[in-house]
């Protein structure tokens, strides 16, 4: 009878998102209403009389369990709106890579020998800021809320990352190093400026990310 | 009986509160303790229990851990907190004056 106490709270609880609020919700009720029971019988009610009195007892759970939904839908616009903001960051700051050779270029070009020379800390600047971005967003970035995630959902985000589209990625990710050192030797050899022609490697990996970022963000 | 309980319904958050002031318990023996205190009488729906247990938590007048026990399940606790605490007081006080109201509003003039 008890058995039969839980599988009826279970029933309940059937159509609900076995959220973290829900199990709790549906554990303590079982819990409860067990020890209810017990007593019942303890009085000397027979098992069938103390379970309709116990179910009895319940009243209509219908609008607590569906406020328990209602709860985790701010959660998934609280981190869709982080993850947006995430990416804006990281783009950013992968802008910033991209910028920070840009006074060092055009001091080159077009200033004498010593404007060169502000070019270099203006650049280091640059990234040391775009760094410091990257750092903050990737610590400040909030993991998905586990008091709203479901097994399911995080199934069916491991089952929307299909071959195909990782594939994909690893031919974008092969076909991007590959004109990267290319690209690399050419400018090495047409500036002569080995001392700093390595920066196109750290661009390409910031390239790199925003590609993966641009692809989880497709995904959605 | 039914008019009653519509009445006790409006002080639902001021019964729990009383009943977690003696000390942390769970929502089974609050219920028992609120039937044992009127013979009988009144117990609350657990649909009414959870959702008052939830909504006083969310205000911040109850927080709840989950026990462990070394027989039996583990069972939800509740405690009340400081400011749960003055919400009590602050219930009790308006109950008090709607009371005497009340007791006023009813009475018929004999004098």
């Amino acid at each position: 009878m008890e058995d039969k106490l839980r599988r009826y709270v279970e029933g309940l609880f059937e159509e609900t998102a076995p959220t973290k609020k829900a199990v709790e919700l549906r554990e303590e009720m079982i819990q409860n209403l067990q020890d209810k029971y017990k007593d019942l019988i303890a009085e000397g009610k027979t098992p069938e009389a103390a379970y309709n009195i116990v179910v009895a007892g319940i009243g209509d759970v219908g609008a607590l369990i569906k406020e328990l939904e209602d709860n985790t839908m701010p959660d998934i616009e609280k981190y869709q709106e982080a993850q947006s903001k995430s990416a804006m960051l990281t783009a950013i700051a992968v802008m910033m890579y991209i910028l920070s050779v840009l006074p060092l270029i055009m001091l080159s070009l077009f200033g004498n020998r010593n404007s060169a020379t502000i070019g270099l800390p203006i650049m280091f600047v640059m990234v040391a800021v775009a760094t410091g971005l990257l750092i903050y967003n990737s610590m400040s970035k909030p993991k998905y809320n586990k008091e709203s995630d479901t097994m399911v959902e995080e199934f069916l985000e491991w089952q929307s990352e299909t071959d195909e589209r990782r594939t994909l990625r690893k031919a974008v990710s092969g076909m991007l190093w590959s004109i990267v050192v290319v690209v690399y030797i050419i400018v090495s050899f047409a500036t002569h400026m080995w001392h700093i022609t390595w920066v196109i490697f750290v661009l390409a990996g910031a390239l790199e990310s925003l590609i993966n970022i641009l692809f989880t963000l497709k995904k959605k | 009986m039914s008019i009653a309980s519509d009445l006790i319904r409006g002080h639902t958050d001021t019964i729990i509160l009383a009943r977690l002031m003696g000390g942390d318990n769970y929502g089974y023996e609050i219920n028992k303790s609120i039937q044992q205190k009127t013979d009988g009488k009144y117990e609350l729906k657990e649909a009414t229990l959870y959702t008052a247990f939830r909504r006083l938590e969310q205000a911040g007048c109850i927080s709840s851990y989950w026990g462990n026990e070394r027989t039996g399940a583990r069972r939800r606790y509740y405690s009340i907190t400081d400011s749960g605490r003055d919400t009590y007081e602050k219930l009790i006080r308006e109950w008090q004056s709607a009371k005497e109201m009340i007791n006023k509003l009813i009475e018929t003039e004999e004098d």
